[in-house]
């Protein structure tokens, strides 16, 4: 069996450099039936990966331990679909999943257009096929997960070795959340290389229209909402089980997630311009490309041990190979770029500084320097080693101070460019959208202040979310308010109805509202409250409106782990509200002890209790209590950043077409016998 | 190399094993961070320190178990902010110990000046650069040959069809 997806991996290498080379000879000769033969071999690498991926499986749910990689990443005890999930526990099971995933995402997009755009879908191909090569050759010969366990004899003879028991996964990833994260993460970093293939395919072969910049928009709001579900549950992961009481630490393996997210937000922004006005195609061009590479980058980072991370898998040479990809790719797209450069000439300028596409420029620049900022933040410790031989830590309150005000300011902008219009904003215009919005932000800053608010990020972020929240409402009434006039209907179903009409549009609005919920999340945090102390049962501590009374301490075992277990009963005012029971479980396999936190989560507060062990002073169980405000705003945020994303990728409703019925007509009439009617206007509202 | 993993569960141990097997437990339970923080102070200045266990968390953050620095260095926190020296001195004091990585942020001295600086400075530059671009465009604009006339209902036409398709 182990013969059976290591030579599934080899075939699928091989289908992908046959699809590389002859999309290649195919596109250069002209030759139709070459091309078609590497389309054909490019999908088939999707069913060759998947017999490997699924060989794979095969062995951890058999516990088969002649296996290495299963041998260090399972054990007997593990529940099923931890065994599932332990696929992309380690380097060459995760490189596996990213060619796996890879894979669907190409088969998709050869699948789907194989009989559309004959001209461009080849050059897509052939990138596709680059890619796949790249990871297929890392899966074969650099990070194979279908090695097997050998000893060798005293005659220097290997035999094959099986041990009874596994090591076990992580216990960091026996969550369930770190079943959906990873893939979703991996779905979002690989799902960037269709709008690269598209982009530069679009650019090898001059492909004529706008058409392609459509298509790239469509696969990069696939890849961005699975990132985006991605880093979401990753924070939520790092909340529920790291237990250090927070969400989001800026570890470099974090930012790396956060880089093509930052760059994709940005192409999904300014793609706009170039569909409205044909305006920044070097820019969205450009964009595009690097989402794509701060995605090889996201993994070289996670996989070279460049910068030492606590998420990271352990250190290899494979970084190397990313490099030399990275130094590829950046040459190959500065080739493509430089050679067709006078195709991506814009065919406008810019008419007014205070405009829709002003506003979008900006909005471009505020989340490139966010992006850079982050990217020099992270790789700052290894320049800064390189430079001076010492070593330093660029630590959160780095990335804090230089990313908040940013992040303000780009929260900012979520207000301010909806509301200007294309071309140029008259004054007039500029007062009416404005004038409510922003008295209602500062009508909430006051109040928050009156009231004690005084941090001042927080309050920032209070007046702008207040104003932004305003101008997104505004923005459908007025719309609402327009068809609920004209069709007699409640202003609800008018909302529903004008959403529908423009997905994109409203869709966006969705998503901006889900992003205000998440600034309003974060701001809390400023308010966040901690005790840690030594209890004894019968021991109390008070945090907030809360008094945590301890009750005793007992054990827990399973065949899995063992673990000390608090039992906390929490009163507020007076009265008993609910037990929590946090643990500190040790996982017998592995020998690794890690925390299991107690979260009671409300609107406005989370009271999250972590059993940090015992005090090795006085032997005595240490209890952390945290009062986090508003986190869960955070996760509801998220969301409503999903669904607003799968809004603006469902199609408009389209106008119908009612034909009239035949009217019998007096002689005398001269009019046409039918005449079609539209039933419902279709309207454009950028 | 064998293990056996089934500690508490089904493999029948002997009394004495179990009793080593508690205290290894007790000694993998130990608290990494606790008993410090003992003030605001303390609190505020373990935010600006780093564990140094290899974690990448702040010390008051840290809390892995076995951890053999943030309890320690949780204690020396206290203790100089106790004796009620400066801030400065005590971060000098951890840096001293330590070296330069136990600081959450870069030193504002030296080469690592350009952690705080080039954040600051690239953006400025980008948007120069696009400010000239948006300069050129705009001139270019007003510079460029009058067309031949189009109604503004053709105009408006095109434009409402533009827009119906890129929302498609």
């Amino acid at each position: 069996m182990d013969i059976f997806g290591s030579f599934a991996l080899l075939l699928a290498l091989l289908a992908a450099v046959y699809a590389f080379v002859a999309g290649i000879v195919g596109i250069v000769t002209r030759r139709t039936v070459l091309t078609k033969s590497a389309r054909n071999a490019g999908i088939a690498v999707f069913g060759l990966v998947t017999l490997a991926v699924a060989s794979l499986e095969y062995f951890f749910f058999t516990d088969n331990f002649t296996m290495a990689y299963v041998a260090e990443h399972s054990n007997r005890a593990l529940p099923l679909f931890y065994k599932f999930a332990a696929l992309w526990s380690g380097q060459e099971g995760s490189l596996l999943f990213w060619s796996w995933l890879l894979s669907i995402y190409a088969f998709s997009a050869l699948f789907l257009n194989r009989k559309k755009h004959p001209e461009l879908m080849p050059y897509v191909g052939v990138v596709l096929a680059g890619v796949q090569t790249f990871f297929l050759t890392l899966n074969n010969f650099v990070a194979t997960p279908f090695n097997v366990l050998a000893s060798a004899n005293s005659s220097g003879v290997f035999h094959l070795a099986r041990v009874t028991e596994g090591n076990g996964l992580n216990p960091l990833l026996q969550y369930p959340e770190m079943v959906i994260h990873p893939p979703m993460l991996y779905l979002g970093y690989t799902g960037f290389t269709i709008p690269f293939a598209f982009a530069l395919a679009a650019l090898l072969g001059r492909y004529p229209g706008e058409k392609w910049i459509h298509i790239t928009r469509r696969w990069t709001m696939v890849a961005w909402c699975f990132q985006s579900i991605g880093i979401l549950l990753g924070a939520h992961w790092a909340y529920a089980v790291l237990g250090w009481g927070g969400y989001w630490s800026w570890d470099p393996v974090e930012n790396a997630s956060l880089l093509p997210w930052i760059t994709g937000t940005a192409f999904l922004h300014s793609v706009m311009m170039q569909e409205k006005r044909g305006m920044m195609k070097v820019w969205n061009v450009w964009l595009v490309f690097t989402t794509f590479m701060l995605s090889i980058l996201g993994t070289l980072l996670t996989r070279s041990g460049v910068i030492s991370s606590v998420h990271a898998f352990a250190q290899s040479g494979i970084g190397n190979w990313f490099v030399s990809f990275l130094a590829i790719v950046l040459a190959v797209c500065f080739w493509a770029w430089w050679m067709n450069r006078d195709y991506l000439r814009s065919d406008n300028q810019l008419d007014s500084l205070v405009s829709r596409e002003s506003s979008f420029l900006f909005n471009n620049l505020v989340l490139l320097a966010a992006c850079f900022a982050v990217l020099w933040g992270t790789l700052f410790p290894v320049l800064s080693e390189w430079f001076t031989r010492s070593k330093i830590s660029v630590g959160p309150p780095f990335f804090n101070k230089v990313n908040v005000p940013i992040a303000l300011f780009l929260l900012l902008l979520t207000g301010v460019g909806p509301l200007l219009a294309w071309r140029k904003t008259s004054f007039d215009a500029l007062r009416r959208n404005f004038a409510w919005p922003l008295t209602g932000g500062v009508v909430a800053g006051v109040i928050a202040f009156i009231f004690g608010f005084r941090e001042i990020y927080a309050l920032i972020c209070l007046i702008l979310s207040v104003f932004v929240t305003l101008t997104i409402f505004a923005e459908f009434y007025r719309g609402a308010r327009v068809i609920a006039n004209r069709d007699h209907t409640n202003i609800l179903s008018a909302v529903g109805d004008l959403t529908m009409r423009n997905t994109r549009r409203y869709g966006g609005y969705v998503v901006h509202f889900g992003m205000v919920l998440v600034f309003i999340g974060i701001a809390g945090s400023a308010f966040n409250k901690d005790i840690q102390m030594d209890m004894s049962p019968g021991q109390s501590l008070a945090i907030g409106p809360y008094t945590i009374l301890c009750q005793n301490f007992d054990q827990v075992a399973n065949d899995n782990y063992q673990s000390e277990r608090a039992t906390l009963e929490v009163f507020r005012n007076g009265h008993s509200e609910m037990m929590l029971y946090p643990q500190r479980r040790l996982y017998l396999a592995s020998q690794v002890t890690e925390t299991m936190v107690a979260v009671q989560s409300s609107a406005l507060r989370d009271l999250y209790v972590v059993y940090a062990g015992r005090n090795p002073d006085t032997g005595k169980p240490v209890i952390h209590a945290y009062l986090n405000p508003l986190v869960k705003w955070i996760w509801f945020g998220g969301v409503v950043v999903v669904l607003g994303t799968g809004l603006a990728m469902l199609p408009n409703r389209r106008a119908a077409i009612v034909l009239k019925p035949v009217q019998e007509k007096s002689w005398g009439d001269a009019l046409p016998a039918t005449s079609p009617a539209p039933a419902r206007r279709p309207e454009s509202h950028d | 190399m064998t293990r056996s993993f089934h500690l508490f569960g089904r493999t029948s141990l002997s009394v004495g094993a179990r009793i080593l097997l508690a205290l290894a437990m007790a000694g993998l339970f130990l608290a990494g961070s606790a008993g410090a923080q003992e003030t605001p102070r303390a609190k505020a200045l373990g935010q600006k320190l780093m564990c140094v266990c290899g974690c990448n968390q702040i010390l008051t953050a840290c809390n892995h178990v076995g951890c053999q620095y943030s309890h320690k260095m949780l204690q020396e926190l206290d203790q100089l902010v106790a004796r009620n020296d400066s801030d400065d001195l005590i971060l000098q004091a951890f840096v001293q110990e330590y070296g330069l990585t136990v600081l959450a942020e870069p030193p504002t001295k030296g080469f690592d000046w350009a952690a705080w600086i080039v954040p600051i400075v690239v953006p400025l530059i980008a948007i120069f650069l696009v400010w000239q671009v948006v300069r050129r465009w705009r001139l270019r604009a007003q510079l460029a040959p009058a067309g031949p006339g189009v109604s503004p209902e053709l105009l408006a036409r095109a434009q409402h069809e533009s827009d119906k398709d890129s929302d498609d």
